[in-house]
Protein backbone atom coordinates (compact mmCIF):
# COMPACT_ATOMS: atom_id res chain seq x y z
CA UNK A 1 0.00 0.00 0.00
CA UNK A 2 2.89 2.40 0.66
CA UNK A 3 3.63 3.54 -2.85
CA UNK A 4 6.10 6.24 -1.85
CA UNK A 5 9.56 4.74 -1.78
CA UNK A 6 11.34 8.06 -1.38
CA UNK A 7 11.73 10.25 1.66
CA UNK A 8 9.63 13.41 1.92
CA UNK A 9 12.12 14.95 4.34
CA UNK A 10 15.14 15.96 2.29
CA UNK A 11 18.07 18.36 2.70
CA UNK A 12 17.70 21.96 1.58
CA UNK A 13 20.72 23.61 -0.07
CA UNK A 14 21.68 25.19 3.26
CA UNK A 15 21.84 21.80 4.94
CA UNK A 16 18.62 22.07 6.88
CA UNK A 17 15.87 19.44 7.07
CA UNK A 18 12.94 21.79 6.68
CA UNK A 19 10.19 19.26 7.45
CA UNK A 20 11.72 18.82 10.90
CA UNK A 21 11.86 22.56 11.44
CA UNK A 22 8.21 22.81 10.40
CA UNK A 23 7.34 19.97 12.77
CA UNK A 24 8.95 22.00 15.56
CA UNK A 25 6.76 24.93 14.52
CA UNK A 26 3.74 22.66 14.98
CA UNK A 27 5.02 21.86 18.47
CA UNK A 28 5.35 25.58 19.13
CA UNK A 29 1.68 26.02 18.28
CA UNK A 30 0.67 23.55 20.96
CA UNK A 31 -0.19 24.11 24.64
CA UNK A 32 2.75 24.48 27.00
CA UNK A 33 3.99 21.53 29.02
CA UNK A 34 6.58 21.59 31.79
CA UNK A 35 8.55 19.06 33.78
CA UNK A 36 10.71 19.30 36.89
CA UNK A 37 13.06 16.70 38.35
CA UNK A 38 13.07 16.91 42.14
CA UNK A 39 15.39 15.20 44.58
CA UNK A 40 12.76 12.59 45.41
CA UNK A 41 10.67 12.39 42.25
CA UNK A 42 9.54 13.98 38.99
CA UNK A 43 6.51 16.06 38.03
CA UNK A 44 5.13 16.77 34.54
CA UNK A 45 2.26 19.11 33.85
CA UNK A 46 0.38 20.52 30.88
CA UNK A 47 -2.35 22.96 30.03
CA UNK A 48 -5.54 21.27 28.86
CA UNK A 49 -7.00 23.55 26.27
CA UNK A 50 -10.54 22.73 25.21
CA UNK A 51 -11.99 24.68 22.35
CA UNK A 52 -15.49 24.50 23.76
CA UNK A 53 -17.31 24.04 27.03
CA UNK A 54 -19.27 21.25 25.35
CA UNK A 55 -16.31 18.89 25.32
CA UNK A 56 -16.42 16.20 27.99
CA UNK A 57 -13.00 16.87 29.59
CA UNK A 58 -12.83 13.43 31.15
CA UNK A 59 -12.61 11.93 27.66
CA UNK A 60 -9.35 13.72 26.85
CA UNK A 61 -6.05 11.97 27.62
CA UNK A 62 -3.21 14.49 27.67
CA UNK A 63 -1.10 12.65 30.15
CA UNK A 64 -0.37 8.99 29.63
CA UNK A 65 1.08 6.29 31.82
CA UNK A 66 3.43 4.16 29.76
CA UNK A 67 4.20 1.62 32.46
CA UNK A 68 4.12 1.77 36.25
CA UNK A 69 7.33 3.72 36.52
CA UNK A 70 7.08 6.03 33.48
CA UNK A 71 4.63 8.76 32.44
CA UNK A 72 4.51 10.96 29.36
CA UNK A 73 3.08 14.33 28.31
CA UNK A 74 3.33 16.26 25.05
CA UNK A 75 3.07 19.58 23.24
CA UNK A 76 1.87 19.66 19.66
CA UNK A 77 -0.53 17.45 17.72
CA UNK A 78 -2.77 15.27 19.85
CA UNK A 79 -3.39 12.54 17.27
CA UNK A 80 0.36 12.04 16.75
CA UNK A 81 0.78 11.75 20.52
CA UNK A 82 -1.71 8.88 20.65
CA UNK A 83 0.35 6.91 18.17
CA UNK A 84 3.51 7.39 20.25
CA UNK A 85 1.72 6.44 23.46
CA UNK A 86 0.68 3.14 21.88
CA UNK A 87 4.22 2.50 20.64
CA UNK A 88 5.76 3.37 23.99
CA UNK A 89 3.37 1.09 25.86
CA UNK A 90 4.10 -1.80 23.53
CA UNK A 91 7.84 -1.23 23.87
CA UNK A 92 7.59 -1.20 27.65
CA UNK A 93 5.70 -4.49 27.63
CA UNK A 94 8.17 -6.07 25.22
CA UNK A 95 11.00 -5.06 27.56
CA UNK A 96 9.12 -6.50 30.52
CA UNK A 97 8.57 -9.75 28.67
CA UNK A 98 12.33 -10.17 28.22
CA UNK A 99 13.65 -8.79 31.50
CA UNK A 100 10.72 -9.10 33.95
CA UNK A 101 11.26 -5.44 34.88
CA UNK A 102 10.01 -2.05 33.73
CA UNK A 103 12.47 -0.46 31.29
CA UNK A 104 14.85 2.19 32.63
CA UNK A 105 13.68 5.58 31.39
CA UNK A 106 16.69 6.19 29.15
CA UNK A 107 16.15 2.87 27.35
CA UNK A 108 12.51 3.67 26.58
CA UNK A 109 13.49 7.17 25.51
CA UNK A 110 16.09 5.80 23.09
CA UNK A 111 13.61 3.45 21.46
CA UNK A 112 10.91 6.12 21.14
CA UNK A 113 13.42 8.59 19.74
CA UNK A 114 14.49 5.97 17.23
CA UNK A 115 10.91 5.61 15.99
CA UNK A 116 10.56 9.36 15.66
CA UNK A 117 13.80 9.51 13.68
CA UNK A 118 12.55 6.81 11.31
CA UNK A 119 9.65 9.03 10.38
CA UNK A 120 12.11 11.72 9.30
CA UNK A 121 13.82 9.38 6.89
CA UNK A 122 11.40 6.66 5.73
CA UNK A 123 9.47 6.87 2.47
CA UNK A 124 6.13 8.59 2.24
CA UNK A 125 5.75 9.82 5.81
CA UNK A 126 6.07 13.10 7.66
CA UNK A 127 7.77 13.65 11.04
CA UNK A 128 5.66 13.55 14.20
CA UNK A 129 4.33 16.97 15.18
CA UNK A 130 4.98 16.52 18.92
CA UNK A 131 7.69 16.98 21.49
CA UNK A 132 7.46 14.62 24.45
CA UNK A 133 8.38 14.94 28.11
CA UNK A 134 8.94 11.61 29.82
CA UNK A 135 9.11 11.33 33.59
CA UNK A 136 10.16 8.19 35.38
CA UNK A 137 12.03 6.57 38.20
CA UNK A 138 14.52 3.77 37.73
CA UNK A 139 17.59 2.44 39.52
CA UNK A 140 19.42 5.69 38.73
CA UNK A 141 16.74 7.71 40.49
CA UNK A 142 14.34 10.31 39.07
CA UNK A 143 14.59 11.06 35.31
CA UNK A 144 13.14 13.73 33.02
CA UNK A 145 13.69 13.50 29.27
CA UNK A 146 12.54 15.53 26.28
CA UNK A 147 12.20 13.93 22.84
CA UNK A 148 11.84 16.09 19.73
CA UNK A 149 10.31 15.42 16.28
CA UNK A 150 13.84 14.95 14.91
CA UNK A 151 14.45 12.05 17.25
CA UNK A 152 16.92 14.01 19.40
CA UNK A 153 16.50 13.52 23.11
CA UNK A 154 17.74 15.51 26.08
CA UNK A 155 17.84 14.76 29.79
CA UNK A 156 16.71 17.77 31.80
CA UNK A 157 16.59 18.98 35.38
CA UNK A 158 13.65 21.16 34.42
CA UNK A 159 12.09 21.56 30.99
CA UNK A 160 9.36 23.36 29.09
CA UNK A 161 7.97 22.71 25.60
CA UNK A 162 5.22 24.23 23.50
CA UNK A 163 3.89 27.72 23.05
CA UNK A 164 5.35 29.43 26.08
CA UNK A 165 8.60 27.48 26.37
CA UNK A 166 11.03 30.39 26.23
CA UNK A 167 9.44 32.33 29.09
CA UNK A 168 8.78 29.15 31.03
CA UNK A 169 12.40 28.06 30.80
CA UNK A 170 13.58 31.45 32.08
CA UNK A 171 11.08 31.18 34.92
CA UNK A 172 12.30 27.67 35.77
CA UNK A 173 15.99 28.61 35.65
CA UNK A 174 15.37 31.17 38.38
CA UNK A 175 13.42 28.85 40.63
CA UNK A 176 15.15 25.51 40.19
CA UNK A 177 17.52 24.05 42.75
CA UNK A 178 18.72 20.48 42.92
CA UNK A 179 17.49 19.73 46.44
CA UNK A 180 13.93 20.64 45.56
CA UNK A 181 11.35 18.27 47.03
CA UNK A 182 8.53 16.84 44.89
CA UNK A 183 5.89 18.95 46.64
CA UNK A 184 7.79 22.15 45.84
CA UNK A 185 8.34 20.96 42.30
CA UNK A 186 4.59 20.48 41.78
CA UNK A 187 3.99 23.95 43.18
CA UNK A 188 6.64 25.46 40.91
CA UNK A 189 5.34 23.68 37.83
CA UNK A 190 1.86 25.09 38.48
CA UNK A 191 3.31 28.59 38.83
CA UNK A 192 5.25 28.13 35.59
CA UNK A 193 2.14 27.09 33.68
CA UNK A 194 0.18 29.93 35.23
CA UNK A 195 2.56 32.46 33.63
CA UNK A 196 1.50 31.36 30.19
CA UNK A 197 -2.20 30.63 30.71
CA UNK A 198 -4.68 33.21 29.53
CA UNK A 199 -7.67 33.52 31.78
CA UNK A 200 -8.45 31.49 34.85
CA UNK A 201 -6.51 28.41 35.87
CA UNK A 202 -8.81 25.77 37.31
CA UNK A 203 -8.37 22.17 38.37
CA UNK A 204 -9.91 21.15 35.06
CA UNK A 205 -7.66 23.23 32.82
CA UNK A 206 -4.36 21.59 33.79
CA UNK A 207 -3.15 18.01 34.02
CA UNK A 208 -0.40 17.02 36.47
CA UNK A 209 1.40 13.69 36.81
CA UNK A 210 3.92 12.73 39.45
CA UNK A 211 6.17 9.86 40.33
CA UNK A 212 8.18 9.71 43.51
CA UNK A 213 11.13 7.49 44.34
CA UNK A 214 10.49 4.62 46.65
CA UNK A 215 10.66 5.88 50.17
CA UNK A 216 8.80 3.10 51.86
CA UNK A 217 9.78 1.59 55.15
CA UNK A 218 7.62 -1.42 54.47
CA UNK A 219 8.14 -4.01 51.74
CA UNK A 220 5.00 -2.91 49.94
CA UNK A 221 6.08 0.71 49.57
CA UNK A 222 9.05 0.05 47.36
CA UNK A 223 7.62 0.32 43.88
CA UNK A 224 7.28 3.84 42.47
CA UNK A 225 4.11 4.30 40.42
CA UNK A 226 3.30 7.15 38.03
CA UNK A 227 -0.01 8.73 38.84
CA UNK A 228 -2.13 11.54 37.51
CA UNK A 229 -3.39 13.93 40.15
CA UNK A 230 -7.16 14.03 40.55
CA UNK A 231 -9.13 17.25 40.13
CA UNK A 232 -9.53 17.46 43.89
CA UNK A 233 -5.79 17.16 44.49
CA UNK A 234 -5.02 19.83 41.89
CA UNK A 235 -7.63 22.08 43.48
CA UNK A 236 -5.76 21.78 46.78
CA UNK A 237 -2.51 22.85 45.18
CA UNK A 238 -4.21 25.76 43.44
CA UNK A 239 -5.70 27.01 46.67
CA UNK A 240 -2.19 27.30 48.12
CA UNK A 241 -1.18 29.74 45.44
CA UNK A 242 -1.72 33.42 46.12
CA UNK B 1 15.37 31.13 7.37
CA UNK B 2 13.34 31.85 4.27
CA UNK B 3 15.04 29.13 2.15
CA UNK B 4 12.65 27.09 0.06
CA UNK B 5 13.40 23.41 -0.17
CA UNK B 6 12.85 21.02 -3.05
CA UNK B 7 9.42 20.33 -1.51
CA UNK B 8 8.23 23.86 -2.18
CA UNK B 9 4.54 23.85 -2.98
CA UNK B 10 3.99 20.17 -2.15
CA UNK B 11 2.83 21.03 1.35
CA UNK B 12 -0.50 21.83 -0.25
CA UNK B 13 -0.73 18.53 -2.13
CA UNK B 14 0.20 15.88 0.41
CA UNK B 15 0.25 15.82 4.17
CA UNK B 16 3.68 17.25 4.92
CA UNK B 17 4.24 20.25 7.16
CA UNK B 18 4.00 23.84 5.95
CA UNK B 19 6.61 26.31 7.27
CA UNK B 20 4.26 27.36 10.07
CA UNK B 21 3.81 23.77 11.15
CA UNK B 22 0.37 23.30 9.60
CA UNK B 23 -1.00 20.45 7.51
CA UNK B 24 -2.81 22.07 4.61
CA UNK B 25 -4.35 18.84 3.32
CA UNK B 26 -6.02 18.31 6.67
CA UNK B 27 -7.29 21.89 6.69
CA UNK B 28 -8.64 21.49 3.16
CA UNK B 29 -10.39 18.29 4.23
CA UNK B 30 -12.24 20.35 6.85
CA UNK B 31 -13.28 22.78 4.11
CA UNK B 32 -14.65 19.88 2.09
CA UNK B 33 -16.93 19.02 5.01
CA UNK B 34 -18.36 22.54 5.07
CA UNK B 35 -18.72 22.63 1.30
CA UNK B 36 -21.03 19.63 1.35
CA UNK B 37 -23.65 22.04 2.67
CA UNK B 38 -25.30 19.95 5.40
CA UNK B 39 -25.15 20.38 9.16
CA UNK B 40 -25.55 17.69 11.82
CA UNK B 41 -25.83 17.84 15.59
CA UNK B 42 -25.50 15.41 18.46
CA UNK B 43 -26.78 15.84 22.03
CA UNK B 44 -26.19 13.69 25.09
CA UNK B 45 -28.85 13.85 27.79
CA UNK B 46 -29.05 12.13 31.13
CA UNK B 47 -30.54 8.90 29.80
CA UNK B 48 -30.25 9.28 26.07
CA UNK B 49 -28.13 10.40 23.16
CA UNK B 50 -29.52 11.84 19.94
CA UNK B 51 -28.11 12.65 16.49
CA UNK B 52 -29.97 14.74 13.95
CA UNK B 53 -29.14 15.94 10.46
CA UNK B 54 -30.77 17.65 7.51
CA UNK B 55 -32.20 15.51 4.76
CA UNK B 56 -31.83 17.31 1.48
CA UNK B 57 -32.87 15.33 -1.59
CA UNK B 58 -31.12 17.10 -4.49
CA UNK B 59 -33.52 15.99 -7.23
CA UNK B 60 -37.23 15.10 -7.26
CA UNK B 61 -36.49 12.00 -9.31
CA UNK B 62 -34.28 10.54 -6.58
CA UNK B 63 -35.85 7.89 -4.37
CA UNK B 64 -35.84 9.73 -1.06
CA UNK B 65 -35.75 6.54 0.99
CA UNK B 66 -32.27 5.79 -0.30
CA UNK B 67 -30.82 9.14 0.73
CA UNK B 68 -29.37 8.82 4.20
CA UNK B 69 -26.41 10.00 6.27
CA UNK B 70 -27.30 8.03 9.39
CA UNK B 71 -25.83 4.56 9.74
CA UNK B 72 -25.94 1.75 12.27
CA UNK B 73 -22.52 0.33 13.13
CA UNK B 74 -23.41 -2.20 15.83
CA UNK B 75 -26.77 -2.90 17.49
CA UNK B 76 -25.87 -0.32 20.15
CA UNK B 77 -23.74 2.17 18.21
CA UNK B 78 -24.59 4.37 15.24
CA UNK B 79 -23.33 7.50 13.56
CA UNK B 80 -24.15 10.43 11.33
CA UNK B 81 -21.64 11.21 8.56
CA UNK B 82 -21.15 14.81 7.46
CA UNK B 83 -19.11 15.76 4.42
CA UNK B 84 -18.26 13.86 1.24
CA UNK B 85 -20.81 11.06 0.89
CA UNK B 86 -18.47 8.52 -0.65
CA UNK B 87 -15.78 9.09 1.98
CA UNK B 88 -18.51 8.75 4.60
CA UNK B 89 -19.61 5.36 3.30
CA UNK B 90 -15.96 4.25 3.24
CA UNK B 91 -15.58 5.14 6.91
CA UNK B 92 -18.83 3.50 7.92
CA UNK B 93 -17.83 0.27 6.19
CA UNK B 94 -14.48 0.38 7.98
CA UNK B 95 -16.14 1.13 11.32
CA UNK B 96 -18.42 -1.86 10.87
CA UNK B 97 -15.42 -4.07 10.08
CA UNK B 98 -13.51 -2.81 13.12
CA UNK B 99 -16.50 -3.40 15.39
CA UNK B 100 -17.05 -6.90 14.03
CA UNK B 101 -13.36 -7.83 14.39
CA UNK B 102 -13.38 -6.53 17.94
CA UNK B 103 -16.39 -8.69 18.81
CA UNK B 104 -14.75 -11.72 17.22
CA UNK B 105 -11.40 -11.20 18.94
CA UNK B 106 -12.54 -10.24 22.43
CA UNK B 107 -16.01 -11.74 22.76
CA UNK B 108 -17.86 -8.58 23.74
CA UNK B 109 -19.27 -5.55 21.91
CA UNK B 110 -16.95 -2.65 21.24
CA UNK B 111 -17.85 0.46 23.28
CA UNK B 112 -18.52 3.85 21.62
CA UNK B 113 -15.36 5.42 23.03
CA UNK B 114 -13.12 2.59 21.79
CA UNK B 115 -14.68 2.70 18.34
CA UNK B 116 -14.24 6.48 18.19
CA UNK B 117 -10.59 6.13 19.23
CA UNK B 118 -9.97 3.42 16.62
CA UNK B 119 -11.51 5.52 13.82
CA UNK B 120 -9.56 8.57 14.98
CA UNK B 121 -6.33 6.57 14.94
CA UNK B 122 -7.07 5.46 11.38
CA UNK B 123 -7.65 9.11 10.43
CA UNK B 124 -4.30 10.02 11.99
CA UNK B 125 -2.51 7.60 9.69
CA UNK B 126 -3.88 9.45 6.66
CA UNK B 127 -2.44 12.69 8.06
CA UNK B 128 1.02 11.23 8.39
CA UNK B 129 1.45 8.93 5.41
CA UNK B 130 1.49 10.41 1.95
CA UNK B 131 -0.10 7.49 0.12
CA UNK B 132 -3.67 8.27 1.17
CA UNK B 133 -5.38 11.62 1.59
CA UNK B 134 -7.38 12.46 4.71
CA UNK B 135 -11.11 11.67 4.36
CA UNK B 136 -13.44 14.62 3.95
CA UNK B 137 -15.89 13.57 6.64
CA UNK B 138 -16.63 14.11 10.29
CA UNK B 139 -18.18 11.15 12.13
CA UNK B 140 -20.52 11.82 15.07
CA UNK B 141 -21.03 8.60 17.02
CA UNK B 142 -23.71 7.83 19.59
CA UNK B 143 -24.05 4.64 21.50
CA UNK B 144 -25.15 2.99 24.70
CA UNK B 145 -22.35 1.93 27.02
CA UNK B 146 -23.42 -0.71 29.57
CA UNK B 147 -21.30 0.86 32.28
CA UNK B 148 -21.42 4.54 31.42
CA UNK B 149 -24.81 5.07 29.81
CA UNK B 150 -25.36 7.31 26.77
CA UNK B 151 -22.19 8.32 24.89
CA UNK B 152 -21.52 10.94 22.21
CA UNK B 153 -18.21 11.20 20.32
CA UNK B 154 -16.95 13.03 17.27
CA UNK B 155 -13.95 12.26 15.05
CA UNK B 156 -12.53 14.53 12.36
CA UNK B 157 -10.00 14.44 9.48
CA UNK B 158 -7.18 15.58 11.77
CA UNK B 159 -7.36 12.37 13.77
CA UNK B 160 -8.71 14.28 16.77
CA UNK B 161 -11.56 12.85 18.81
CA UNK B 162 -13.32 13.72 22.02
CA UNK B 163 -16.42 12.91 24.03
CA UNK B 164 -19.08 15.62 24.08
CA UNK B 165 -22.18 16.71 25.93
CA UNK B 166 -23.27 18.16 22.60
CA UNK B 167 -21.55 18.66 19.27
CA UNK B 168 -22.06 19.66 15.66
CA UNK B 169 -20.45 19.08 12.28
CA UNK B 170 -20.82 20.52 8.80
CA UNK B 171 -21.49 23.86 7.17
CA UNK B 172 -23.01 25.63 10.18
CA UNK B 173 -21.18 23.78 12.94
CA UNK B 174 -19.74 26.92 14.53
CA UNK B 175 -23.17 28.53 14.86
CA UNK B 176 -24.54 25.28 16.23
CA UNK B 177 -21.73 25.09 18.81
CA UNK B 178 -22.45 28.64 19.96
CA UNK B 179 -26.16 27.85 20.27
CA UNK B 180 -25.52 24.64 22.20
CA UNK B 181 -22.94 26.21 24.51
CA UNK B 182 -25.53 28.77 25.57
CA UNK B 183 -28.27 26.21 26.05
CA UNK B 184 -26.06 23.82 28.02
CA UNK B 185 -24.58 26.29 30.48
CA UNK B 186 -26.32 24.51 33.31
CA UNK B 187 -27.61 20.98 33.56
CA UNK B 188 -28.23 19.18 30.31
CA UNK B 189 -31.60 17.87 29.12
CA UNK B 190 -33.02 15.19 31.40
CA UNK B 191 -35.73 13.44 29.44
CA UNK B 192 -35.44 11.78 26.05
CA UNK B 193 -38.00 14.22 24.62
CA UNK B 194 -35.99 17.21 25.80
CA UNK B 195 -32.82 15.82 24.28
CA UNK B 196 -34.49 15.27 20.92
CA UNK B 197 -36.07 18.70 21.16
CA UNK B 198 -32.73 20.38 21.78
CA UNK B 199 -31.21 18.67 18.74
CA UNK B 200 -34.08 19.76 16.49
CA UNK B 201 -34.16 23.26 17.96
CA UNK B 202 -30.43 23.67 17.30
CA UNK B 203 -30.81 22.78 13.65
CA UNK B 204 -33.89 24.99 13.28
CA UNK B 205 -32.10 27.92 14.83
CA UNK B 206 -28.84 27.82 12.89
CA UNK B 207 -30.50 26.95 9.58
CA UNK B 208 -33.40 29.37 10.12
CA UNK B 209 -35.81 26.72 8.97
CA UNK B 210 -39.08 25.23 10.07
CA UNK B 211 -38.65 21.56 9.42
CA UNK B 212 -41.13 19.07 8.07
CA UNK B 213 -40.62 15.43 9.01
CA UNK B 214 -39.12 14.56 5.63
CA UNK B 215 -36.42 17.24 5.96
CA UNK B 216 -34.81 15.58 8.98
CA UNK B 217 -33.05 12.40 9.94
CA UNK B 218 -32.94 11.53 13.64
CA UNK B 219 -31.54 8.56 15.55
CA UNK B 220 -31.48 7.82 19.28
CA UNK B 221 -30.21 5.51 21.98
CA UNK B 222 -32.04 5.61 25.31
CA UNK B 223 -31.92 3.90 28.67
CA UNK B 224 -35.28 2.26 28.03
CA UNK B 225 -34.29 1.23 24.56
CA UNK B 226 -30.48 1.10 24.34
CA UNK B 227 -30.44 -0.21 20.79
CA UNK B 228 -29.51 2.32 18.11
CA UNK B 229 -32.81 3.30 16.54
CA UNK B 230 -33.38 5.45 13.46
CA UNK B 231 -36.70 7.28 13.75
CA UNK B 232 -39.24 6.81 10.99
CA UNK B 233 -40.84 9.79 9.26
CA UNK B 234 -43.95 9.22 11.40
CA UNK B 235 -41.89 9.22 14.60
CA UNK B 236 -40.22 12.46 13.55
CA UNK B 237 -43.62 13.94 12.72
CA UNK B 238 -44.86 13.05 16.20
CA UNK B 239 -41.84 14.78 17.79
CA UNK B 240 -42.33 17.93 15.69
CA UNK B 241 -46.03 18.02 16.59
CA UNK B 242 -45.20 17.64 20.24
CA UNK B 243 -42.75 20.54 20.06
CA UNK B 244 -45.25 22.70 18.16
CA UNK B 245 -48.01 21.99 20.67
CA UNK B 246 -45.74 22.88 23.55
CA UNK B 247 -45.59 26.47 22.40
Amino acid sequence: MDRYSFSLTTFAPNGKLLQIEHALAAVGNGSTSVGIKAANGVVIATEKKTGSSLIDISSLEHMAMICDSIGMVYSGMGPDFRVLVSSARKMAQAYYKTYMEDPPVRILVKELASIMQEFTQSGGVRPFGVSLLLAGVDERGPNLYQVDPSGSYFPWKAAAIGKNMVNSKTFLEKRYNSDMELEDAVHTSILTLKEGIEGQMTEDSIDIGIISIATGVQETDTKPVFKRLTSAEIKDYLSNIA
Amino acid sequence: MSSRSANAGYDRHITIFSPEGRLFQVEYAFKAISNAGLTSVGVRGKDSAVIATQKKVPDKLIDASTVTHVFRITPFIGCVMTGLDADGRNQVTRARQEAAEFKYKYGYDITPDMLAKRMANINQVYTQKAFMRPLGVSMVIIGWDEERGPQLYKTDPAGYFAGYRATAAGAKHQEAFNYLEKKLKGEGPASVEDTVELAIATLSSVLSANFKAQDLEIAVVTKENPQFRILSTDDIDAELMRIAEKD
